[in-house]
C-alpha cells in the first residue's frame, strides 16, 4: 500500500505560545497581539491610504487570528499565517474604496531608451552613506510612492522590502508563483527608483 | 544604455534580472556575466546602484507607534469581546 506523505509541520518561536492559547489559555492571546501589533499596523499604514483603514485591517485581522487559531497547523511559521491574513484583509478593504486603481506595470516603461536621460555617474542619493540620505522627509516620500503603486505591486514590494520576506514566503502568502513574485517587484522596485530619482532631481 | 564596446541588447537581458541579482537568486555563471558587465558599462552600473539604494531605503524606512486608540481597542477585543 502506498505509504500517504506526513504534512511537514514546522516549529518556530510562537509555537509554545499558540500551543498554550489553543490548550485553553485564552488571555495569552493578549501576548501575540502585544508583539505583533505595531508590525502589523505599519504594515497596513504601508497598504492602506488611510490610518483609520490600517487600525480596522490590525483588528479584522486578530479577530480572524482569534477565530481560526484552533485550525493552524504549523505548516507555515504563524508570521507567514498572520501575514496572509492581513494581506487578505487589505486587499478586501482595498476594493471596498476608490483608491489606487488596478493597472499593470511595464518594464519597457523602465528601459532607458534615449541616451540623454541616462545617468552616467552615480548620484549623491545612491553614493552617500543610508543615514546621510534617509530623513523623515524622504521616509515620507516612499512611504506616498509606495502607496502610488499599484496593489498587486505594492503588496510583493512591501512584503520583500519592507517587511523582510523572501521569494518563498512572500509567494506562499500571497498564493502566487514565486515567478510572479519576482516579476512583479522587479517593475515595482524600478517604479520606486524612478519616483526616487524625481525627487531628488527635482521635487527637494 | 552604454555607447561602445558591447551591444544595447545585452544591457537590455541584464536590465530584466538586476532585481534577482540584488536577491542573490541568480547562478554563479549569470552574477559573473554580471560583474563583469558593470565593470564595463556605467550607465548599467548607475542603474544597479540607484536600484540598490531603492531596496536599501525601503528596508530602513521609519516606522509608527501604535495609536492608544488602536490598542485600547484591540485589548477590549480580547478581554472584553
Amino acid at each position: 500500500m502506498k505509504k500517504i506523505p506526513e504534512r511537514k509541520t514546522i516549529s518556530d518561536e510562537d509555537t509554545e505560545l499558540i500551543t498554550a492559547i489553543n490548550s485553553g489559555q485564552k488571555s495569552l492571546f493578549y501576548d501575540l497581539v502585544k508583539k505583533y501589533e505595531q508590525k502589523l499596523y505599519n504594515f497596513g499604514l504601508r497598504m492602506c491610504n488611510e490610518k483609520r483603514d490600517a487600525e480596522d485591517m490590525v483588528q479584522d485581522t486578530f479577530l480572524n487570528v482569534y477565530r481560526y487559531l484552533s485550525e493552524f497547523r504549523y505548516e507555515a511559521s504563524f508570521k507567514n499565517w498572520l501575514y496572509r491574513i492581513a494581506s487578505s484583509a487589505c486587499i478586501k478593504r482595498r476594493r471596498r474604496s476608490k483608491f489606487a486603481p488596478e493597472k499593470e506595470i511595464s518594464l519597457e516603461d523602465f528601459i532607458p531608451e534615449n541616451k540623454e536621460n541616462i545617468p552616467d555617474s552615480l548620484p549623491p542619493w545612491a553614493s552617500e552613506p543610508l543615514e546621510k540620505v534617509l530623513n523623515a522627509e524622504l521616509s515620507d516620500n516612499i512611504q506616498k510612492s509606495i502607496l502610488s503603486l499599484p496593489e498587486k505591486y505594492r503588496i510583493v514590494l512591501v512584503l520583500r522590502d519592507v517587511e523582510g520576506f523572501d521569494t518563498e514566503e512572500t509567494a506562499q502568502i500571497l498564493n502566487i508563483k514565486p515567478a510572479s513574485v519576482k516579476v512583479r517587484l522587479h517593475r515595482a522596485r524600478l517604479f520606486l527608483k524612478e519616483k526616487l530619482r524625481d525627487y531628488f532631481e527635482h521635487d527637494r | 544604455m552604454t555607447d561602445k564596446k558591447h551591444d544595447h541588447q545585452k544591457c537590455l537581458s541584464l536590465f530584466k534580472k538586476l532585481s534577482e541579482y540584488l536577491d542573490n537568486e541568480l547562478d554563479d555563471k549569470t552574477c559573473e556575466e554580471i560583474r563583469h558587465h558593470m565593470e564595463e558599462c556605467i550607465r548599467c552600473k548607475v542603474c544597479l546602484e540607484t536600484l540598490k539604494r531603492t531596496v536599501e531605503l525601503c528596508r530602513n524606512i521609519k516606522t509608527a507607534g501604535i495609536p492608544d486608540s488602536l490598542k485600547e481597542r484591540l485589548k477590549l477585543m480580547v478581554y472584553d469581546p
